[in-house]
C-alpha cells in the first residue's frame, strides 16, 4: 500500500480548464471538475459530448490541448500515462480491454505488481480481491476464455489491484443484462467507501446513474452544461434540452 | 523443508521445466555414449541454437515486437569472447589488425564468455533504448536495419573483426556439456523471467499496450531490459559458438542464421518457453534428416544436378504453413505441463453452461 497517499484524508482530483483539440474539432472546451475520496461522480451527456475523451485527457493517453490536472498539489497535466497510473488514477474502458493471453489471475497480479508490490505480494491482494469480486471459479482462465459481464468484473478488480485514489469508469454497464447491471450496482455502490477512492462514472443507464451517483457532470459537445446534485442537474434546462433534444433525434 | 517444497515445485507448479529438461538430458546422456562426432557436433549446435531461440523468444514472445537483430548480437558475443580467450600469437595471426592493447590479454574462456555476452548486452542496451517504443512494421524494419548495421561494422571494423575474412585460431573450449549446461540455465532463465514481475509487466503491454500503461506499467523500461537480457542470451552463444567452430567470418551472422532461428521460434510458438524448446528440437532434427536425405541424394547422383538448399527451401515451406494453419506454433504459446494443471479452455468450472463430462 503506497503510505503517502493512503494515509491523507483529502485526496482530491481537480481538472482545470481543460481544452482538448483533434483537428479543429473541439472535443473539450474549459471543463473544470473536482473528485473527492469517497464520493462519486457521474459523468453524463449525449453521444459524443467528450466523456471519453476526458478520461483520456485524465489518464494521460491523449495530451491536453491547454488546462491542469492535479492531485492535490501534485500537477500531472504533463505526466506520461504509467505516471499518472502510479499516482493514483485507475480507469476501465468503454470498450473493454483485457490483457487476453494472461489468466485472470495474472490480468490482476500485474496491476498489483505495476504499482510496486513484490510479485508474492501481488498474489496475495490478488486473491483477496478475487474473492470480493467472486471470480474464484474463473482465476485459471485466460481473460480471452471469459463471457462479455465477467470481462467488465475483471477489468474492474484490475483497476482495484492498482490501490488507487480515484477510480474512472467508462461505461461499466454497457452491454450487460438487466440482472448484471444490477449485480454491477451493488459492486460499485460500496467500492467508495470500502477502498477509500473517489470515482467516476461515465454512464447512458440513467436509473444507474441516479442511484449511484452523489453529484453529477453533464457535458454537451465538450462543454459543461450542467453540475449538481441529481436532483439540482435534472432541473437545468440545458440539460433536459441536450437529453431530449439526443432523444428526439432517434438516439 | 526448504529442498522438499522445492522439489515439490519442481513436479507440480514448475512441472514444465522438468518436462521440458529431461529430454534434453537424456539427448546428451545418449550423445555421451555413442561418442559419435558427427552426432556430437549436431548436438552442441542445436544446444546453441536453443539458447539464440530461448533469447529471441524472451523478447519477442512475451513483448510481441519481431527482432531481427538477434543474430547480430550472437556475433558481438563471438568476435568479442573470442578476442578475451586467444592466444597472443594466436591473434597476432587471426586478428592482425586487433588494438594492441587488446593483444597481450588472454582471460579464462568462461571469462571471455561471460565478457563476450555482456558486451553484447551492453551494445543492446545502448543502441535499443531509442527503438523500443516502437512496435508493429516500424518495430520490425527498425530491428532489420540494426541487423544490417551490425553485420557492416563486423565486416568493415577490421581492428576487432577479422574484417570480411574468415577469422581462425580459436581455441575449442565448447564441447557437449558446456552446451547442455548453458543451454538448461537458460530454460530455467526464460522460464523465470516469464513468470517474473518484469515479464508478468511485458506480456501484458503485448497484449495491450495502452491499458498497460494506465496501470502504471512503463513500457519502454520492461521492453528494454527484456532486449538486453535478450541480446546477452544470443552473446553467450555466440562465444559458445566460436569457441566450438572455431573459425568463422562476419558471414555467419546474418541473414541465414538469422532465419533458422526465426524459423525454430515460429513453428515451435514463440508464447512460451515449451515452443522454444520444442520448435528447436523439431527443427533441428527434420533439418538433419533433409540434409542427409539430400547429400544421399547428391552423392548417389539420383539427379541430374546437384541438389542445394532443400533443407531451407523445406524449413522456409514448413514455415509458411504453420503460419497460415497454427500462428501461434506448434504450442500455441502455452506451456507443458502435466495433465490437471491450468484448465484454459472454454469449458467452465463452476457448472454453469456445462454439460455433465
Ligand atoms: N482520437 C480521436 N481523434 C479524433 N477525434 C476524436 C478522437 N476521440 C474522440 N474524438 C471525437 O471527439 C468527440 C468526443 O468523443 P468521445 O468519444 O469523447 O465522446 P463520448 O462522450 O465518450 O461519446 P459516447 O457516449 O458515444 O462514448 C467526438 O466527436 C469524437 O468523434
Ligand atoms: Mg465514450
Amino acid at each position: 500500500m503506497p503510505p503517502s497517499i493512503q494515509t491523507t484524508n483529502t485526496a482530491t482530483l481537480i481538472v482545470q480548464d481543460i481544452n482538448k483539440v483533434f483537428f479543429g474539432l473541439r472535443a473539450l472546451e474549459n471543463v473544470s471538475l473536482r473528485l473527492q475520496k469517497g464520493e462519486i461522480l457521474g459523468l453524463i451527456g449525449p453521444n459524443g459530448s467528450g466523456k471519453t475523451t476526458l478520461i483520456n485527457v485524465i489518464t494521460g493517453l491523449l495530451p491536453l490541448t491547454s488546462g491542469k490536472i492535479y492531485i492535490n498539489s501534485t500537477n500531472l497535466s504533463s505526466a506520461k500515462p504509467y505516471q499518472i497510473a502510479r499516482a493514483g488514477i485507475a480507469r476501465t474502458y468503454q470498450t473493454i480491454r483485457l490483457f487476453k493471453e494472461l489468466t485472470v489471475k495474472e490480468n490482476i497480479e500485474v496491476a498489483a505488481v505495476s504499482i510496486g508490490s513484490s510479485r508474492k505480494e501481488a498474489r496475495h491482494q490478488a486473491d483477496a480481491i478475487i474473492q470480493e469480486f467472486g471470480l474464484e471459479a474463473w482465476v485459471h482462465y485466460l481473460a480471452s476464455a471469459l463471457p462479455y459481464g465477467l470481462e467488465r468484473r475483471v477489468e474492474i478488480a484490475r483497476a482495484l489491484a492498482m490501490k488507487p485514489l480515484f477510480l474512472l469508469l467508462d461505461e461499466p454497464a454497457a452491454g450487460l443484462n438487466e440482472e448484471e447491471a444490477e449485480e454491477l450496482l451493488h459492486i460499485l455502490e460500496l467500492i467508495p467507501d470500502n477502498k477509500k477512492l473517489g470515482m467516476l462514472i461515465v454512464e447512458h443507464d440513467m436509473h444507474l446513474i441516479m442511484r449511484l451517483c452523489d453529484r453529477l457532470h453533464v457535458l454537451n459537445y465538450g462543454k459543461t452544461i450542467g453540475e449538481g446534485t441529481p436532483e439540482q442537474v435534472r432541473r437545468i434546462p440545458a440539460v433536459v434540452e441536450a437529453y431530449l433534444g439526443s432523444t428526439a433525434r432517434g438516439d | 523443508m526448504k529442498i522438499t517444497t522445492w522439489l515439490k515445485n519442481i513436479f507440480t507448479e514448475h512441472s514444465t521445466l522438468f518436462i521440458l529438461i529431461t529430454p534434453l538430458i537424456i539427448i546428451a546422456l545418449v550423445t555421451d555414449l555413442l561418442d559419435d562426432t558427427l552426432t556430437e557436433r549436431i548436438v552442441i549446435t542445436m544446444f546453441i541454437n536453443l539458447i539464440l531461440v530461448l533469447g529471441l523468444q524472451l523478447f519477442m514472445g512475451n513483448g510481441g515486437t519481431l527482432n531481427f537483430a538477434h543474430i547480430g548480437f550472437m556475433g558481438i558475443g563471438a568476435y568479442a569472447s573470442v578476442i578475451f580467450s586467444m592466444t597472443p600469437q594466436a591473434k597476432s595471426i587471426g586478428l592482425p589488425d586487433l588494438y594492441p592493447i587488446f593483444n597481450p590479454i588472454q582471460l579464462p574462456f568462461l571469462m571471455a564468455l561471460l565478457l563476450g555476452g555482456l558486451i553484447a548486452a551492453f551494445c543492446a542496451a545502448i543502441i535499443s533504448f531509442p527503438l523500443m517504443r516502437l512496435s508493429d512494421a516500424a518495430a520490425v524494419i527498425t530491428s532489420f536495419a540494426l541487423l544490417v548495421i551490425i553485420h557492416v561494422v563486423l565486416v568493415h571494423w577490421d581492428n576487432i573483426t577479422a574484417g570480411p575474412q574468415t577469422l581462425f585460431g580459436v581455441d575449442r573450449y565448447t564441447d557437449l556439456w558446456m552446451s547442455v549446461i548453458w543451454g538448461i540455465g537458460f530454460i530455467i532463465l526464460a522460464y523465470w523471467f516469464k513468470e517474473s514481475s518484469i515479464g508478468l509487466k511485458l506480456r501484458a503491454s503485448r497484449d495491450d499496450r495502452y491499458a498497460a500503461a494506465t496501470i502504471g506499467i512503463n513500457m519502454v523500461i520492461v521492453r528494454w531490459v527484456a532486449f538486453t537480457l535478450s541480446a546477452f542470451m544470443a552473446g553467450i552463444a555466440g562465444g559458445l559458438w566460436a569457441h566450438f567452430i572455431t573459425s568463422f567470418s562476419p558471414k555467419a551472422f546474418y541473414l541465414t542464421e538469422t532465419f533458422v532461428i526465426l524459423a525454430m521460434l515460429v513453428v515451435g510458438g514463440p508464447g512460451g518457453v515449451s515452443g522454444a524448446v520444442v520448435g528447436t528440437l523439431i527443427v533441428s532434427i527434420v533439418r538433419e534428416g533433409l540434409r542427409t536425405i539430400e547429400s544421399a541424394i547428391n552423392i548417389g547422383q539420383l539427379l541430374p544436378s546437384t541438389l542445394v538448399g532443400f533443407a531451407e527451401v523445406f524449413l522456409a515451406i514448413a514455415l509458411i504453413v504453420i503460419l497460415i494453419f497454427r500462428p501461434g506454433g506448434i504450442m500455441g504459446g502455452r506451456e507443458i505441463r502435466w495433465l490437471k494443471k491450468r484448465p484454459l479452455s472454454q469449458k467452465n468450472e463452476d457448472g454453469t453452461n456445462t454439460t455433465i463430462s
